[in-house]
């Protein structure tokens, strides 16, 4: 099935990298360093030449910290949406918020996607997602509440919770009229997951992708390759990119990443491997 | 009778496609020969020109290349209408070439192309092989007798390898 994100179509070949951009003041890996809108629309620019299809612009930091209420966030992301939706219209434009009233207002000003990290925390968002013609990521965050670390959390089997939770969110934002070509599941690694957790999913995700639904990953530089390498925050591209070889391998279809033309090869390579790619140029040994 | 040559370059082969065709103008010229050459011609090469032959042949249908005549096959006794031929010359003409270089490969290939050219191809089978040259098509031409001038469509060495796509009409 093609697949649909808002304004965008990919055949189902097509593997996408899916460019962090926050526009917060304290994410994780670039500790605010794309917070004024400048830096972060030169972010924007920089991984659309590196040949990302998509943004994904946050306003809100995953981990717990200050409470960022609803104005706040739309001040952050909306007006961004739409300087990015004027200057880059062949870009996919993905936000990464919880909230149904911030999932409205980015895609009236822009937004193809809704990327909600949170697996659902507002049962409104697939509405919004619906009534925009938006596509929407359904994750699996084991029904934590947004912003929250995982703490002494076990599964009997977590991979059967993730494909039982996304698929629930994906028929539940189907059922509220989002197109069923536009709905993507996520497993969330590192999300209301310890690192054995996300390590299983990483290795089973090929049931994930056997749901039919195209599968996103956002493995970059997370803390379950930390670790595993026991490496800190900006040490962990090297252990990341094995990561997202397994997951191409099993047939991920969309890489959230901070690293676009490191992940950009390793998935090309990985897809050329498994005979899903031609080389780009063959000549050795064929003169 | 209508005679081609064409290089058994295993590039051309669509099992061997990449995203980008590194060797598209040599493709181009191939398939406009083969196309001039018309549908179902004698194919004069080893097991791996033969291949490369009938993949030319089928590029060229697909491409709506002019397919000339009817029926090509051969009459007992008689010469064929239509004959493609696959060779090249050496593999040997570069240090990047696929057989290192070899002083000699350069002098071999001028004499060998200049007696395509003019339609009595002259090959030294020992040299030839030391030399990485394929010649079992062009060493079979001389069953066609004289062909007379060529028409020179290609004559390169972008990989260190001679190659050439070469017409003759009689």
């Amino acid at each position: 099935m093609t697949l649909r994100l808002g304004r965008h179509e990919f055949p189902d070949t097509a593997t996408l990298m899916m460019a962090i951009v926050n526009r917060t003041p304290d994410s994780f890996y670039d500790k605010g360093a794309t917070w004024a809108e400048d830096k972060a629309f030169e972010r924007v620019a920089l991984v659309a030449a590196q040949g990302a299809e998509i943004v994904d612009i946050g306003g809100i930091k995953a981990a717990p910290g200050v409470e960022i209420g609803v104005a706040e966030e739309r001040s952050r992301v909306v007006d961004f949406v739409a300087r990015v939706r004027e200057s880059f219209p062949d870009l996919v434009i993905s936000v990464d918020t919880w909230r149904a009233e911030v999932g409205s207002a980015v895609c009236a000003a822009g937004a193809d996607l809704i990327n909600d990290a949170w697996g659902g925390a507002d049962p409104e968002l697939v509405d919004a997602a619906a009534e925009a013609g938006a596509a929407i990521v359904c994750t699996h965050t084991g029904g934590v509440t947004p912003r929250t670390r995982p703490y002494r959390m076990e599964y009997d089997d977590v991979v059967a919770a993730a494909i039982a939770d996304t698929v629930a969110y994906a028929e539940r934002a189907i059922a509220a009229g989002v197109d069923p070509a536009s709905v993507v599941v996520d497993p969330a690694h590192d999300f209301g997951k310890n690192t054995f957790h996300s390590l299983e999913v990483t290795r089973r995700l090929g049931e994930l992708v056997a749901t039919g639904y195209p599968v996103l990953v956002s493995l970059s530089n997370k803390d379950f390759v930390g670790e595993s390498l026991d490496l800190p925050v900006g040490e962990r591209l090297t252990g990341t990119l094995a990561a997202t070889a397994v997951c191409a391998l099993a047939g991920a279809r969309i890489y959230r990443v901070h690293e676009v033309v490191e992940t950009r090869h390793t998935v090309d390579m990985v897809d050329t491997i498994a005979g899903r790619r031609p080389p780009k140029r063959a000549i050795r040994g064929l003169q | 009778m209508r005679v081609v040559l064409v290089p058994g370059v295993l590039a051309l082969l669509p099992e061997y496609a990449g995203l980008e065709d590194p060797v598209a103008e040599l493709r181009a010229a191939c398939v406009a020969a083969v196309g001039w050459l018309g549908a179902d011609p004698v194919v004069l090469a080893d097991p791996q020109g033969e291949r490369v032959a009938r993949a030319l042949l089928t590029q060229a249908q697909a491409g709506g290349a002019p397919a000339t005549g009817s029926g090509g096959g051969v009459v007992a006794g008689a010469p064929p209408a239509r004959v493609l031929v696959v060779g090249n010359g050496s593999a040997r003409r570069t240090e990047k070439a696929p057989g290192f270089l070899d002083g000699r490969a350069t002098a071999f290939d001028e004499a060998l192309g200049a007696s395509l050219r003019a339609g009595r191809p002259e090959v030294d089978a020992r040299l030839a092989a030391e030399l990485w040259a394929s010649v079992t098509g062009i060493e079979r031409m001389a069953d066609l007798g004289d062909l007379g001038p060529a028409q020179v469509d290609y004559d390169d060495d972008p990989f260190g390898v001679q190659y050439w796509v070469l017409r003759w009409q009689t």
